[in-house]
């Protein structure tokens, strides 16, 4: 520094510069972020490319390529987001704001569908419904002479349940999180006022929560938009077809072109319809609970409805975590899908090659893939937390610390865009960008990197977020009575914003890990025959009608995810003892 | 234990100021925030930045520190340039000799008393027997050998405060700048620690820089003091010279206990009258047709006085000081600080007569800046 400073005094002055770290970190961000977008745009401007245009916007296949996939796309993704606002919501509203029994209890069953991937939850349903329509083995109710319409068992409704089952979870945090801000003096002036209680709850509470209805909305419309595992496995068999699958398809069988055309077009209806929703509700979205302390909520009596409610919330936890494991573990064990409760025989999971049931397949475990497949998915689950959550830090230090450069905001706008790009579209952006060689970069495409990179632009937006929620408990005094010392910024971060930080960080990178474990819509594009992964196999085995085996190694994700979380609770005591 | 502080220290150059600061301005987004500051202190100073909040005096602080770089001007450390508007930052806090006392003390929160003044010691390279041996000393200086092994959440507000004063002279800076140390502490701690400070400062042979918006502060600990208001040094000086001499109203009222007051008035004939009361010559300003007049407390008394002038004024209250009482009354708009015998005290809104004892040797023109005589 002294000697720079001498020798360049205009280059000191730059790196001292406000804008620097920013601009710096803005960059790389954009690298990851903006630079795959804009080759898949590109890309999709050649000659191949503006012919795909044509067949997929203004031909007669563009109704079967675009029309169709689209309309089915919003039907599933306003369908999802009222179902898992209103699910949320009132589970919500049940658990912070009245005096339903065992609160604690509903709080954690309403978190845990979150845990569930939607392909688990998608098999579930499939062992229970599916009917003969397809062909191959029937379900658990059709095989029991119950008439299962076709309507239930395939195509957007199931689709539909299957996915609010997951995302209500998801609507449900943010929504109870804000309405356990909201303080028992504020309901307590309202009641002083002469208010009633409907009259509170819609005059006063729900506005107070009306940002969190919303990003829970915004959330879960993105998720429904960009799943891939539920449609892929209940839609696409009998030709319910939505944009996801449809670039699954398009890549799968050649038409890359088209593919990326759907995913830019994808990109662009998610982000339109995103905006719009924005748009119409950001006038509302500035409140701030004017409050010192006021964490004390105030509870409304339920009366007689106390226990019938306690019922309902049960069962819906029930039905959208314990049931879908206990099916998928049942029907692992089953030998006829029929007969899922006796009879249990560990063939799937263990049993040898050519014997009378699963048409002569050999266990999971028999398949030289799967372990192969174990350590992969452990090996991407741990490099992607790594590389997203360093990432993810950097980019939170630089939105906390540099506050006042106008690059800041820029970054931390960017640091979300990945929340609001469907996943199956980034994995074809990352295609685009590295599927062939890019200058010095060779071909990426089937490596491992070329997941990591892709899955670590996608999970950024968690990675900055948990980093910023961290790094702001920290006090900028800290850091700087550090800087005095003359310790360098990267023994600052290790010695001093790491250790203070860790247990975020770690809260951040199992929450990474889950959901690259468990991820399919990203991998499905990426993946290769070197780079076997756990979701990948599954999904074959369901692809081919296996739905047992498939219902195995769905298992194994969620052990998988399981012991994840229970080591990082267990690593998260022995760190921080300082902390009474 | 006063040697033992002192002992490693090579000796200190005397004829360069410890701390030179030269044309120091700082702006944000071109919005000045110091706005050309022009401060040196001997080696030994304890100087006092004093100014109400948002004058500029912590920004101030943090580029002595090292944590802003100026945007023009320069510091000097000993004759050593540590900071300028060319090059921004030259030397680093560690490199410039200097440590900082945090007004929220920053105690890093994972390492135990011991960890937080062994860190410091650790990152400027000290040999393990030095660093223990140097822990052991400021631990024993400032009295909290027994806290070694707690974590800064199991200590009180006053003990975080001995630990961040230890660490922060642990590695022997020859500056320590300290922003406003004393302001979380309750108000029996904050004069105890007054004087400790001043122990400490005495005992480290540092050069001193105290930020702080606590005028009594600045009076009873500075060798010298800057008052600072809007980003510009109003007034640098001993705190006696400032008391006795203020050259602008703002001094004049910010500093003493109680503050002085400054009477407006109007020249008429040969006197400059406030409310047409005459209260001294009208030579004192010097030509001009208004002025303003400082007034110390101990100079305006309750009640009417033979061959002084006497104004009325409205009673509004009184606090009890040393024996007489210190009484505020308002005089129209103006508020005025004046001393009475024994314990005084009237209706809220009670007509009194106050009396002005001397003529005043202290005059300002309408733009607040001292006439000179």
């Amino acid at each position: 520094m002294t000697a720079l400073a001498l020798r360049a005094p205009w280059l000191a002055r730059a790196v001292q510069s406000r804008d620097f770290v920013p601009l710096v970190v803005l960059t790389f961000t954009a690298l990851l972020v903006i630079a795959p977008l804009l080759m898949i745009l590109l890309a999709t401007l050649t000659p191949e490319g503006r012919a795909a245009w044509e067949a997929v916007t203004n031909s007669p296949l563009s109704r079967n390529l675009w029309w169709r996939p689209l309309g089915n796309t919003v039907v599933l993704g306003i369908g999802v987001t009222l179902g898992s606002v209103l699910l949320g919501g009132f589970l919500a509203w049940l658990v912070v704001l009245t005096d339903v029994p065992m609160r604690r209890f509903l709080a954690v069953m309403s978190i845990l569908p979150f845990m569930t991937p939607s392909f688990a939850s998608a098999l579930a349903w499939s062992t229970l419904f599916r009917n003969e329509r397809i062909g191959g083995q029937a379900g658990y109710f059709a095989s029991n002479g119950m008439s299962i319409p076709d309507w239930l068992a395939w195509g957007i409704v199931p689709v539909m349940i299957v996915l609010i089952a997951q995302f209500y979870s998801l609507a449900y945090t943010l929504i109870a999180a804000s309405l356990s801000s909201v303080s028992g003096d504020l309901v307590e002036s309202a009641e002083m006022a002469g208010a009633k209680r409907g009259r509170i709850l819609f005059g006063i509470v729900l506005p107070i929560v009306t940002p969190a209805l919303i990003s829970g909305g915004m959330l879960a419309f993105a998720g429904a938009v960009s799943n891939f595992a539920a449609p892929a496995l209940l839609g696409a068999p009998v030709r319910m077809q939505t944009l996801s699958t449809r670039i699954y398809g398009m890549v799968q069988t050649g038409n890359i072109e088209r593919g990326y055309v759907l995913a830019l077009l994808l990109m662009m209806a998610a982000a339109a319809l995103l905006y719009f929703s924005d748009r119409f509700v950001s006038g509302r979205r500035a409140f701030v609970t004017v409050t010192g302390k006021g964490t004390r909520t105030k509870r409304f009596a339920l009366g007689v409805w106390r226990w019938p409610l306690f019922v309902l919330a049960t069962a819906i936890g029930f039905a959208t975590t314990i049931i879908p494991v206990i099916v998928l573990f049942a029907s692992s064990m089953a030998p006829r899908p029929g007969v899922l409760f006796s009879n249990w025989t560990l063939h799937y999971w263990i049993g040898p090659a050519g014997s009378a049931i699963a048409e002569g397949q050999a266990g999971i475990f028999r398949n030289p893939q799967l372990i192969d497949g174990i350590l992969t998915t452990i090996r991407l689950g741990l490099t992607v937390a790594l590389c997203a959550m360093v990432v993810g830090l950097l980019i939170a230090y630089t939105i906390v610390r540099y506050k006042a450069s106008p690059y800041t905001r820029i970054l931390s706008q960017l640091s979300f865009v990945p929340l609001f790009i469907p996943s199956i579209a980034m994995a074809a952006a990352y295609i685009a960008m590295y599927g062939t060689s890019l200058g010095p970069i060779p071909a990426l495409y089937g490596t491992f990197t070329l997941i990591v990179l892709a899955a670590t632009a996608n999970l950024m937006p968690y990675a900055v977020q948990s980093g910023r929620g961290v790094l702001s408990q920290i006090s900028s005094d800290i850091e700087e009575s550090a800087r005095m010392t003359g310790a360098s910024a990267l023994r600052r971060m290790w010695e001093i914003i790491v250790p203070l930080a860790i247990r975020g960080i770690m809260a951040g990178g199992i929450l990474v890990f889950i959901k690259i474990v468990r991820d399919l819509s990203l991998v499905v594009l990426l993946f290769s025959a070197s780079t076997p992964l756990l979701s990948m196999i599954a999904f074959q085995y369901a692809s081919l009608g296996f739905m047992q085996f498939a219902n195995a190694i769905t298992l194994l994700i969620l052990v998988i995810c399981l012991l994840a979380s229970f080591l990082a609770y267990l690593l998260q005591n022995k760190v921080q003892k300082w902390k009474k | 234990m006063e040697e033992m502080m002192t002992a490693e220290r090579p000796a200190v150059d005397t004829s360069e100021p410890a701390l030179a600061i030269r044309n120091l301005h700082k702006r944000f987004d071109d919005v000045p925030a110091v706005t050309d500051v022009n401060i040196s202190v001997p080696p030994g100073a304890f100087l006092v930045l004093v100014g109400p909040s948002g004058c500029g005096k912590s920004t101030l602080l943090r580029m002595l520190a090292g944590l802003e770089p100026p945007s023009d001007g320069e510091i000097a450390f000993g004759g050593k340039v540590v900071s300028n508007g060319r090059s921004g930052v030259i030397h680093n806090a560690a490199s410039r000799d200097a440590g900082m006392v945090f007004q929220s003390y920053a105690l890093w929160p994972h390492k135990t008393v011991e960890g937080n003044i062994d860190w410091p010691l650790k990152v400027a390279g000290w040999k393990r027997e030095d660093r223990a041996r140097r822990i052991d000393e400021v631990l024993a200086f400032l009295d909290i050998s027994a806290l070694r092994q707690r974590y800064p959440a199991e200590i009180s507000g006053g003990q975080q405060q001995r630990v961040a004063i230890a660490r922060t002279i642990a590695p022997q800076p020859r500056i320590l700048l300290l922003d406003e140390p004393l302001s979380n502490l309750d108000a029996k701690l904050r004069v105890d620690m007054r004087s400790e400070l001043i122990r400490i400062h005495r005992a480290t042979n540092a050069t001193s820089v105290y930020v702080t918006h606590d005028q009594v502060e600045a009076m009873t600990m500075a060798t010298h003091v800057a008052v600072m208001r809007a980003g510009r040094v109003e007034q640098f000086g001993a705190p006696d010279e400032l008391l006795l001499q203020p050259q602008t109203t703002f001094v004049a009222t910010f500093l003493g206990t109680p503050a002085g007051n400054v009477i407006p008035v109007e020249r008429a004939g040969d006197q400059l009258c406030h409310a047409g009361v005459p209260l001294a010559p009208a030579a004192l300003a010097g030509g001009r047709s208004s002025a303003q007049l400082l007034y110390r407390a101990q100079d305006i008394t309750i009640g009417r006085r033979e061959g002084c002038p006497v104004m009325p004024a409205s009673y509004t209250e009184s606090s009890p000081i040393a024996g007489q009482s210190m009484v505020t009354c308002m005089v129209g708009d103006l508020r005025l600080t004046a001393m009475a015998d024994g314990f005084f005290r009237a209706a809220s809104g009670a007509p009194v007569e106050i009396s002005f004892l001397r003529t005043p040797d202290i005059v300002f023109d309408d733009d607040g800046n001292r006439i000179a005589r």
